[in-house]
């Protein structure tokens, strides 16, 4: 977590997030220019995150691909007001890397996961920041134990998910759910303070 | 692997798992379901993103695969006024216009030489013989298909002019380096590129030899006073190949 506890936090303030945010809007009146712009500027930072998640070039190509094209379609749903444009951006380009890590497990045909991309879930474009984000997470993760706190980041990041944790750690299902909830739980009470 | 007994999550620890990723199978179905139909549990899901989000920064930056661009250009179709396509055409044609231009002034700086500076009084100046090799152009323009610089090359002068339209957004802490790309894929080095908006290079036998028709020009960003290892170590910010003029 040393690094977004750093203030210059890449996904935070810093330089450019206003331009982001304008090119966002211009992207949303449907200015190609922008679009290409804004391509240029995120997509390397997109793309970090879907290959991580993902470990596959092809796939992470792919749910990029995606990803800015959803972004071509619902760029009006980004309120500048909630959330900053990098932070509104790489959420969902790491929310649709997880569902693709997750109908992968599943072993989902094509038909079904076609179908699935147009029923996005209403909740994949509301992201709401609190000013002060990275610094305020980075001290609360600081606070719980060790455990809790490199699963979560590991959840997060890597996209492991409860099955996977827990025959990572070689524990039952439902302790490393309880192990993760409470660490939740730690974390919601330390960024609410 | 003996399970414990799994009582299902309160309504707002499912937010935040959710929000983390961790859910599969029901559980997962579940909480889509209620992102759904349930305001506050979609509330409770945005503030979990936001919050957790500065984790993200710990994903290192990759450049994107190559073809990823055109494949979203092609994916979201042509927009209602022509945007690109036309606008690219309109480029060339304006180029293509420079570049003839271009071209005559080769010419007559050509008859100039053969001839001398022709007097008034002498006789009309004899017609520039071809020379054995036509001049070439490429028109390099960057990855939304801009227009950024014409190169120009006549392989009888081994001489090559670069035109620069538009900015090409310079900064004292890099240099723009022009490559000749020949067949075999290997950059050589032309040299950097001032900031003037037009440049003459005559160039060595060995260099000249490589700018054949196909061959691609490209221009990257390095270093002050260009890449220190002899090979692009920068974004490539325009590149065209050279054909017949």
């Amino acid at each position: 977590m040393k690094r977004a506890m750093d203030g210059g936090s890449e996904l935070h303030a810093g330089s450019g997030s206003g331009e982001l945010v304008a090119l966002l809007e211009a992207v949303s009146r449907g200015d190609r220019q922008a679009f290409a712009s804004l391509y240029d500027r995120t997509s390397a930072k997109l793309y970090g995150i879907c290959l991580r998640l993902l470990g596959s070039e092809a796939e992470a190509q792919d749910v990029l691909q995606d990803v800015y094209v959803i972004v071509w379609e619902k760029a009006g749903r980004f309120d500048p007001s909630k959330a900053g444009a990098i932070t509104w951006l790489a959420v969902l380009a790491r929310n649709r890397a997880i569902d693709r890590l997750r109908r992968r497990s599943v072993g989902t045909d094509a038909i079904e996961a076609a179908a699935h991309i147009e029923d996005e879930s209403p909740s994949a474009f509301d992201i709401v920041e609190q000013a002060d984000n990275a610094a305020r997470l980075g001290r609360c993760l600081e606070q719980l134990e060790e455990r809790s706190r490199s699963m979560i980041r590991s959840a997060f990041l890597d996209g492991a998910s409860y099955p996977e944790l827990a025959e990572r750690e070689g524990v039952p299902l439902g302790t490393m759910k309880s192990w993760i909830r409470r660490g939740l739980q730690r974390l919601r009470g330390c960024l609410e303070r | 692997m003996i399970d414990e007994p799994d009582p299902p999550s309160a309504p707002a620890d499912l937010a935040a798992e959710y929000a983390l990723g961790v859910l599969t199978g029901d559980e997962l179905r579940r909480a889509r379901d209620l992102a759904q139909t349930d305001a506050q549990f979609r509330a409770d899901v945005a503030r979990w993103s936001g919050r957790l989000a500065p984790i993200l920064d710990e994903a290192e930056p990759v450049a994107a695969p190559s073809g990823a661009w055109a494949n979203i250009q092609n994916r979201i179709g042509p927009t209602e006024d022509g945007g690109n396509v036309v606008q690219l055409r309109r480029s060339v044609n304006q180029w293509r216009g420079i570049a003839a231009a271009m071209s005559a002034l080769a010419a007559c700086l050509a008859i100039v030489l053969v001839t001398g500076i022709p007097r008034t009084t002498t006789r009309a100046p004899v017609p520039v013989v071809q020379p054995a090799a036509a001049p070439l152009v490429a028109m390099l323009g960057d990855r939304q298909q801009q227009m950024k610089v014409v190169a120009s090359w006549d392989p009888a002068a081994r001489q090559l002019v670069l035109a620069v339209a538009g900015d090409m957004k310079s900064d004292p802490a890099h240099s723009h380096e022009l490559w000749v790309i020949p067949a075999d894929g290997k950059p050589r080095s032309l040299g950097t590129m001032g900031s003037g908006k037009q440049m003459h290079m005559r160039l060595a036998d060995t260099l000249a030899k490589l700018l054949q028709q196909g061959a691609t020009i490209a221009i990257s960003v390095e270093p002050p006073g260009g890449s220190p290892t002899g090979a692009p170590t920068g974004p490539v910010v325009a590149s065209g190949s050279l054909s017949e003029a």
